[in-house]
């Protein structure tokens, strides 16, 4: 009996069986040192670049060893040998009855990808954290020596690009996959084994980062601008590689993103009826399709110019700077609102559901969405007002950028006219989205004195400008991934984040993130510059406050990250719709089941029908 | 009749904490932002100035209305039941309301930009009826000035008060940020390349000089001083400085 039926039962996986994240890891660390002996074996040692090389070459052993370790190529492998794989290969890579197992292997359920997200974008988040908290204890007081200036330099940049990757992925990576396939009404993303491959690359990627950090001599910030990258010690070879890699994750998970919304929606589920986090998310993975090749261009000719001589941004060699610049804002400014755009979608979602009405406009907001798209492609070079390069064209992207005022208002007419007399229900993931209201004001308005030429003048390149776009990052971004969190962690562990602890994080992230910045506008409207590892007496007041506030930050985030961690495990059971939320993820039972629904639904209106008569 | 009553009452109530908070903001933006700003030392500075209180007296108004309407959702609109509360009123949108917005915005942003390049203008032309050239090179991490016509050189920047002064800057190596902070003027230093801005100092006094770009080590100690005297010390001092190259 039991023999015929381990005949029947057919095992799949073959080969996937035995990877996991540590074979991944084990691989990786085994092609990157194959990688680093052969450059050095075959490399011309006195030849110029030789260590960048060496380096590059190493982080590409990397990157391919652990894609082949956790098992990224053998589906296509096994397409091209003509052994495609079967059905029981599938549900395997669905991670069908693997249990916690499934979350630690290449698993293209769409629920297990967002669930991984999570965690990198913590660690992403963490890690950027914990260098914040370090870049602020060396300001604490003026001449302060908590580390070199070198080790500063190294801080500053890679505390900003692991901030920026993480808040790239901090909203979109876990409800993007977890959430909008089943809000759309469908079965997993379009492409589920290029949304494992999306994650695993970017997990491939943060090895990169933080190793950049450990081989360090980087003083190039985050914007790795010009000649100063090419000075830079080998960190930024493994910088630079972790950027290119995490392009091609998020290009990867950019088209699975949209031509999920596109393509796979269920019957009835016009564009007209999508949840607007399925807009907002189409919006920045598509905003993304367009800004992240110039990251990875600027990148890759940066690696040239350090490895094989070229001089695309080197002046003594004909190159400039300007041209790393240009490139550079392409890709900067679209991104910020690349981040910005899920986190609004998410916000837009839990006022409605938490004001219990629809959402006021629906059609202005997702043309306020397109029109910040479409001008945040043409804005790059207010980045650059004080570069020298094209005065002339100051004129034109003040007008631009000033334009861009128009739209963001649109999203707060669309906020208060959501929120507007509704039934204001004060849980938690509507007090962050309160929080984002009145940071996002800041962050907004100090932008505007920004975009005014005589006034960037003044201002660029000081603390003001830090304390703008933290305003728009912390303030904003991250209370928007906060609310999200919180919003949508009872559908993904069916328990409730602990609302005490919450409530504790909240207020001390909220008032941890005006002390911080409020003081830092300050420091920066009388005059001091950023990326200083020092500065003058003048400063000294200021700066211990933000400091104190940074702490605070800090503080609240690793309250959070008990609150998280406690609930998971024993927090309180929320049952399927805790939040009486009208999305069709709200629909499905908790925990979702592995192809979400049994029957798919038919739609008749959108998710917004509060109040209104059933139909 | 009652939620129109409502209505009303609502609007009221946030109209006085708009006007609450739009006068505490017109207060903050007209004293505090010069107080909280360096010296000025030349028009361009006090332009500057000038933009960040109007800005903030402009602003002032729209965070006010965002700040009211929050304040009247977490206080009157606020449910105090238990569970998931009642559905609201089904308002799916308001187009008077919408129109009204986003001609409001619009006006604002074109006053903005008015602004803006109005002062641009005033800005540009400076540049074009200089009276001085000083050559600016800035190199890790100090910086140095010479001044055209002599073959003067110095770590500390003179300048005459009153007069209308260009400076062409340039790097030795990386990109440096050239900032004179009571001035308002900024451009960077890039090697290879030369970058031009101006201005005229109006106050005799040393301000300061602050590199605005990370260029490596010690960029937080790439500053100088610049000393603004009168026109007849400038020249004595001119003449005293030894000629460099």
């Amino acid at each position: 009996m039991n023999s015929t039926l381990e005949q029947h039962h057919v095992v799949g996986g073959g080969f996937l069986r035995r990877l996991n994240f540590g074979t991944a890891a084990v691989s990786g660390l085994v092609f990157g040192f194959i990688a680093w002996a052969l450059s050095h074996h075959f490399l011309d040692d006195s030849g110029q670049g030789f260590a960048d090389q060496v380096t590059v070459l190493t982080g590409c052993g990397w990157v391919v060893g652990f894609l082949l370790g956790i098992g990224a190529l053998t589906g296509p492998g096994k397409w091209f040998t003509g052994r495609d794989q079967n059905h029981a290969d599938e549900m395997y890579l669905a991670g069908k009855d693997l249990g916690r197992k499934r979350y630690f292997q290449y698993t293209t359920d769409h629920k297990v990808v967002g669930v991984q997200y999570i965690i990198a974008t913590m660690v992403l988040l963490g890690a950027g954290g914990i260098l914040a908290m370090g870049i602020r204890t060396n300001l604490l007081t003026p001449g302060n020596h908590f580390v070199n200036q070198q080790v500063y330099n190294g801080f500053l940049g890679v505390h900003g690009m692991l901030m920026i990757l993480g808040l790239i992925v901090a909203v979109a990576g876990p409800w993007a996959n977890f959430v909008l396939p089943i809000q759309v009404g469908a079965r997993d993303m379009a492409f589920p084994r290029l949304n494992a491959l999306s994650l695993w690359t970017l997990i491939a990627a943060i090895p990169l980062l933080l190793g950049s950090l450990a081989i360090g001599a980087m003083d190039m910030g985050w914007v790795t601008q010009g000649p100063i990258s090419d000075q830079s010690g080998i960190g930024f070879d493994l910088f630079a590689m972790s950027i290119i890699t995490f392009t091609i994750s998020t290009t990867v998970a950019g088209v699975n993103t949209i031509c999920t919304v596109l393509t796979m929606r269920t019957k009835g589920m016009t564009m007209e009826r999508l949840p607007i986090f399925a807009w907002a998310s189409i919006f920045a993975a598509g905003l993304g399709l367009y800004a992240f090749p110039f990251f990875l261009v600027v990148m890759a000719l940066n690696l040239a110019d350090r490895m094989v001589g070229t001089s695309f941004f080197i002046a003594s060699g004909g190159g400039t700077g300007w041209l790393q610049e240009n490139l550079f804002w392409l890709m900067g400014h679209p991104e910020v609102y690349v981040i910005l755009l899920p986190a609004v979608g998410a916000i837009l979602e839990i006022a409605s559901v938490f004001s219990r009405k629809p959402l006021f406009s629906y059609r202005t907001v997702v043309g306020g969405m397109a029109g910040l798209c479409g001008l945040s492609a043409l804005v790059w070079a207010h980045h650059m007002f004080t570069t020298g390069w094209a005065p002339t064209l100051g004129g034109p992207f003040m007008l631009t950028t000033e334009l861009i005022s128009i739209p963001t208002g649109v999203i707060f007419l669309v906020l208060l006219g959501t929120i507007w007399r509704g039934n204001i229900w004060m849980k938690m993931p509507m007090i962050w989205v309160f929080g984002f209201i009145v940071n996002f004001i800041v962050g907004g308005i100090t932008g505007i004195y920004l975009s005014d030429i005589p006034v960037d003048n003044q201002m660029h390149g000081t603390m003001f400008v830090v304390a703008h776009f933290h305003y728009v990052f912390v303030g904003s971004v991250l209370f928007g991934a906060i609310g999200a969190l919180f919003y949508w962690f009872p559908k993904v562990s069916g328990r409730f984040i602990d609302e005490k602890m919450g409530r504790i994080s909240f207020w001390l992230v909220f008032i941890g993130t005006h002390v911080t910045f409020i003081s830092m506008f300050v420091s920066g409207l009388r005059g001091m510059s950023r990326r200083y590892s020092s500065y003058a007496l003048i400063f000294e007041h200021t700066n211990f406050v933000t400091t104190i506030g940074a702490y605070m930050i800090m503080a609240g985030m690793l309250v959070l990250l008990g609150a998280v961690i406690t609930s998971w495990r024993s927090g309180v059971p929320s049952g399927p719709n805790p939040w009486g939320g009208k999305s069709l993820e709200w629909m499905v039972p908790t925990p979702v089941p592995l192809e979400n629904f049994e029957v798919l639904p038919v739609i008749t209106s959108d998710p917004y029908t509060y109040g209104e008569a059933k139909s | 009749m009652t939620s129109n009553d409502n209505q009303k009452k609502n609007l009221r109530q946030i109209f006085w904490i708009w006007l609450a908070i739009t006068v505490l903001g017109v207060v903050i933006g007209i004293y505090g932002t010069p107080w909280l700003m360096p010296t000025s030392a030349s028009n361009t500075m006090h332009l500057s100035i000038l933009t960040m209180v109007v800005f903030t007296v402009a602003a002032a108004p729209v965070a006010a209305l965002v700040y009211a309407v929050v304040i009247v959702a977490l206080t009157k609109w606020r449910y105090k039941g238990e569970g998931i509360p009642p559905d609201g009123p089904p308002i799916r949108g308001n187009s008077p309301v919408t129109s009204v917005w986003l001609v409001v915005s619009t006006l604002l942003t074109v006053f903005l930009l008015v602004w803006g390049l109005a002062l641009l203008a005033v800005d540009n032309g400076a540049e074009s009826k200089s009276e001085m050239t000083i050559d600016v090179t800035g190199q890790q991490w100090v910086w140095s000035f010479g001044y055209a016509g002599t073959q003067v050189h110095s770590h500390d920047l003179y300048l005459p008060v009153d007069t209308d002064v260009k400076f062409e800057v340039t790097s030795k190596d990386v990109v440096h940020g050239f900032w004179i902070v009571q001035m308002g003027i900024k451009v960077n230093a890039n090697p290879g390349a030369i970058t031009t801005t101006a201005v005229t100092p109006n106050r005799v006094g040393t301000f300061d000089i602050r590199c605005t770009e990370i260029c490596g080590l010690n960029h937080a100690f790439m500053v100088t001083r610049v000393h603004v005297l009168t026109k007849k010390n400038f020249e004595h001092w001119l003449a005293s400085q030894p000629a460099t190259n």
